[in-house]
């Protein structure tokens, strides 16, 4: 039993250094927003004063006029639509080349590869170009597809490396065993397939949630801007002055639907395992 | 591997493939909305927004001036300047009709002239966008001996320090860094020395004021050797004393007032807005600001350094005779007015400093901001702008690199790094 | 007439089986053919031409002599130094750490979902806003951390000091990326191996290195792959907290530089092909080097 208790405390303590690791910044961030104008040089981690004036000013004017409610609107469902068009293609094509044989298959895979690799910011120019002849700048479209096309290779191979690992014959042994074909999917490979299926939903999400180049550089109003993009329009009280404390709130603010949305996905990454279709 | 399994995949795929398309027609269902209208044309401006609400109120009224002929709605750019630069280069390169008013950064003249992106102002046009405007200023929004932009709004720098520290402010550069060095508090100075362009307006300062220039023309280099190196070791002394910022090389506008503030330094050379500042965030250091002017570096007069916006019409736009008149109100007389009651920006016009608005956006220094302006030493004209600005940072930065001592190495470093930048060859 | 039989129904049978594969792929191949073709081929074209977007009058084709330019100038080879430097230290902090971290992810005891959660948020942080708040944290002095170990250091006004924020802020930023794969990874393993295992005697250590890490290798190196291609092209941290100044500038900086700053498109998609071929080798690298053998064919039946 003495063991057991000195796994606990190893483990705990592996805990608590890991929240420190990763909330710390963050905390930092918080403590910024929270500070008065006055006090953001104060170098004190706690703020010595709390005022939500940061927060309040990124929601005053309502939808119209606040810089920051409609680029967050924009922001999630531009990222909710990135998210589950990636999945959906990835996972055809990642099932494709787990388990098919076919001519080609290295071809995409190294296309998909080449395609991540090359800087973004050389394509942009090329994209405003088409984007404005095609009429779809400024447009939740018009970022979807290069958020689409850019997130498409890692989601491809996150789901290859996992789908090759999953048995398929279970597949074909659950049917002998009397289940329909799609009973066996349902119960035997999907859960299999989850744990790799979330994790690229949430890189995925992640991605277009993040990018600044693209959002900067392809919409031009409220009507598709999403909130990195948002973030460079925020003034402080005159030109030369840092709005230091208004886009740390922002940035507290855009955080939250990432931590619904992961707090989510993370319980179904490991569903896999309780679903209990994997021993044997 | 059976038929059914694939079957049920097909099954799958086309249901998947159906709600994909579904997606895509209501993305551009959702993204179709724009809305067509009949009626006055809409003249766009494209500016970063000021925190006071200049933009609005001057759009609102010229297009009640405007008297039904079209409408001016203000579009925003980002309020970095290089940010700001590049949307709208991205856009004239693009030959975008829907540019059509241009609030320009002063340091964009050149470049966008020489590329052809903005219309030249000449005729009566010009006679009345530079009615009573300082010298120095139209020199800004000129290139070539012709004016390309309407002067707005205008800044220079002053040298704020303590009254209660320093009852006298200094005269020159040297002088400030001696009395720095021997005080008991706050015995620093405050400027911008960061790697980006308010290093080189500090840079171009200090070379002005020693009685050089940094270009002579459009493609030529001047640097005179003797006042540059003056200059340059103005900057050295300054980066390797004790009266140096301790974050000397990231320092910028807003991390120089917050430190005169919090009553760090008691020198500190930055534009208009820090007396604003200063009242509303620290009222006991405010009690205490006084302004004095740019300091010299030798016998010289001072240059100090100037800033602003003028408002350009768009080449390619497809109302330019209306964009004309809308650019001229915005930049005109009330509108000068409005921004420095509303945003504490300088007026471009000089009459407007005897007048009581500006008087009370600049208590006790408006003449000082006038006479400074007079004074002032524009930065270089010059399509290459972005690269002689690029080349001169990236071989001064970070200034504690400048022995003051020995100065002809930097400087001839300097003057050849220019001469390639100004021709655009290299990498930078 | 039995064995042509047979063949004819095995090639309609891959027949099949490859238009299916096709359809399934052609939405995803599609979906990136279309948006990158012609921006990487326009990229690549400019790259020939000696183009400068502010004087469009002077624009002639040049073959490879951009490339000569960028090839044979200093800085380009100070910032595949520098590129370089930032990459192998940050992935090979983040391997670690986040293989730790994705095995406390694995087995807390308590509050899974607090710590699954709160590891991934400094990936989720908007990257700009991230980098922004650890140069804020460091300033020398408006920052805590300066206060907190009571220096009044400049961090930002030395070479490697500044490397080493910058090389923070990456890794921070980036663990939870390798450590999402790895735990993704860890969830898949059989549990029933470890308990054959340690009734066979084996120690943690034995566990960890014999169980844990060969049936972790396909997600060690798709995590490693994706990293390292992404680390080479590092822009944000350094653009936001140095600008490149004091000899931190990375490729994609200088790249930038020459595209946005200075409108010169020649030079500037040089440089990003450059970029692109530098990722390419890497890649190469990894793929054949360390047999990431991601586009094998079907596993076993």
């Amino acid at each position: 039993m003495s063991r057991g208790s000195r796994d606990y405390v190893l483990w705990s303590i592996g805990i608590v250094l890991v929240l420190i690791f990763a909330l710390v910044p963050i905390l930092w961030l918080i403590s910024i927003s929270l500070k008065p104008p006055s006090q953001i040089t104060d170098q004190r981690f706690i703020p010595a004063s709390v005022s939500f004036d940061n927060y309040k000013s990124l929601f005053e004017g309502g939808i119209d006029n606040s810089p920051f409610l409609k680029p967050l609107i924009n922001s999630i469902v531009i990222a909710l639509i990135t998210t589950v068009v990636a999945i959906t293609l990835a996972s055809f094509t990642a099932y494709a080349i787990a388990r098919l044989e076919f001519p080609g298959k290295r071809l995409i895979l190294a296309g998909a590869l080449a395609i991540a690799m090359f800087p973004p910011i050389s394509t942009v120019g090329p994209l405003f170009d088409m984007w404005r002849a095609l009429g779809i700048y400024d447009t939740y479209l018009g970022l979807i597809i290069p958020y689409l096309t850019f997130s498409l290779p890692l989601a491809i191979y996150v789901l290859v490396a996992f789908f090759r690992e999953i048995p398929w014959d279970l597949e074909q042994a659950a049917q002998v065993d009397g289940a329909t074909p799609f009973q066996a999917f349902r119960k035997v490979i999907l859960p299999l397939a989850a744990p790799g299926v979330f994790t690229a939903a949430i890189l995925v999400f992640i991605f277009a949630w993040n990018d600044f180049v693209f959002a900067i550089s392809l919409t031009s109003s409220d009507a598709s801007r999403t909130v990195p993009a948002a973030l460079a329009f925020f003034t402080g009280e005159s030109t030369f002055t840092a709005p230091t404390g208004s886009i740390a709130a922002a940035a507290v603010v855009v955080t939250i639907p990432i931590i619904v949305f992961v707090l989510i996905f993370q319980r179904r990454i490991v569903a896999g395992l309780t679903a209990g279709a994997v021993k044997g | 591997m059976g038929h059914g399994s694939r079957e049920v995949n097909k099954r799958t795929a086309t249901k998947a493939l159906a709600c994909l398309a579904f997606a895509a027609l209501a993305t551009v269902g959702l993204a179709a909305c724009g809305g067509s209208g009949s009626g006055p044309p809409q003249l766009t401006f494209f500016v970063a927004i000021q925190p006071g609400g200049t933009i609005e109120e001057t759009a609102a009224r010229c297009t009640k001036e405007a008297n039904g002929r079209y409408t001016i709605k203000p579009e925003l750019l980002p309020n970095d300047a290089s940010q700001a630069r590049e949307q709208l280069v991205r856009r004239l390169g693009a030959k975008d009709p829907s540019i059509d008013v241009i609030g320009l950064d002063v340091i964009l003249t050149g470049e966008f002239a020489n590329a052809g992106w903005i219309e030249p102002w000449q005729g009566k046009r010009k006679q009345e966008a530079t009615e009573e405007v300082f010298p120095s200023v139209i020199e800004t929004a000129s290139f070539e001996h012709k004016l390309y932009a309407a002067p707005f709004n205008t800044n220079t720098q002053l040298l704020w320090y303590r009254k209660d520290l320093v009852p006298k402010p200094p005269a020159t550069w040297n002088q400030m860094i001696e009395k720095a060095e021997g005080l008991k508090e706050a015995g620093t100075i405050q400027v911008q020395a960061e790697r980006y362009e308010g290093f080189m307006v500090w840079a171009n300062a200090l070379i002005d004021s020693a009685g050089t220039e940094i270009l002579s023309g459009p493609e030529s280099v001047d640097l005179e050797q003797k006042p540059t190196e003056e200059a340059l070791a103005v900057m050295g002394k300054l980066a390797n004393s004790s009266a140096a910022a301790p974050n000397l090389s990231t320092s910028n506008e807003d991390s120089a007032r917050l430190a005169f503030e919090a009553g760090e330094s008691a020198f500190m050379t930055n534009y208009t807005f820090a007396y604003a500042s200063a009242s509303a965030e620290a009222p006991d250091i405010a009690k205490n600001m006084g302004a004095a002017p740019f300091p010299r570096v030798n016998s010289n007069p001072s240059k100090p350094p100037l800033g602003g916006f003028n408002l350009a019409v768009s080449s390619y736009s497809d109302h330019k005779d209306m964009a004309f008149e809308a650019a001229a109100c915005l930049a005109g007389e009330k509108s000068q007015l409005t921004a420095v009651e509303l945003d504490g920006l300088p007026p471009s016009r000089s009459d407007l400093y005897e007048g009581k608005v500006v008087k009370k956006a600049y208590p006790g220094f408006a003449g000082l901001v006038k006479e400074s302006i007079e004074a002032a030493g524009p930065r270089p004209t010059t399509p290459a702008y972005q690269d002689v600005s690029s080349a001169l940072q990236r071989t001064l930065h970070p200034p504690e690199k400048i022995d003051p001592e020995d100065t002809e190495g930097i400087y001839d470093e300097l003057k050849s790094n220019l001469e390639a930048a100004v021709k655009r060859e290299g990498l930078l | 007439m039995e064995a042509s039989t047979a063949r004819t129904h095995t090639s309609s049978r891959t027949r099949s089986e490859r238009k299916l594969a096709w359809m399934l792929c052609a939405p995803a191949v599609i979906a990136m053919l279309a948006v990158t073709a012609y921006p990487i081929g326009y990229a690549i074209v400019l790259s020939l031409q000696k183009l400068d977007l502010r004087f469009p009058e002077q624009t002639e084709f040049v073959g490879l002599s951009n490339y000569g330019t960028v090839l044979s100038s200093e800085l380009w080879w100070t910032d595949v130094f520098n590129t370089l430097f930032i990459m192998v230290i940050s992935v090979a902090i983040e391997l670690v750490l986040g293989m730790v971290i994705a095995l406390v992810m694995h087995r807390a005891i308590f509050g899974r979902a607090v710590v699954r959660t709160s590891v991934l948020i400094p990936y989720g942080i908007i990257t700009v806003v991230a980098a922004f708040a650890w140069q804020f944290a460091f300033a020398s002095d408006s920052g805590f951390v300066n206060n907190l170990i009571g220096s009044e250091m400049d961090w930002f006004g030395g070479r490697f000091s500044s490397f080493a924020v910058i090389i923070m802020a990456e890794v921070w930023k980036t663990t939870p990326f390798m450590a999402l794969l790895l735990l993704a990874g860890l969830v898949t393993i059989d549990g029933g191996l470890y308990e054959a295992a340690k009734v066979d005697g084996a120690s943690a250590w034995q566990r960890f290195t014999r169980i844990t890490l060969p049936l972790m290798k396909p997600a060690i190196l798709v995590a490693l792959l994706f990293r390292t291609l992404d680390a080479f092209r590092v822009f944000d941290s350094i653009f936001i907290m140095t600008r490149g100044a004091l000899d931190t500038e990375s490729v994609s900086i200088l790249g930038f530089n020459q595209l946005i700053n200075r409108l010169n498109l020649g030079l500037g998609s040089a440089v990003s092909v450059l970029i692109f071929i530098s990722v390419f080798l890497i890649a190469f690298v990894f793929v054949k080097g360390f047999g990431a053998r991601v586009e094998e064919g079907r596993p076993g039946g």
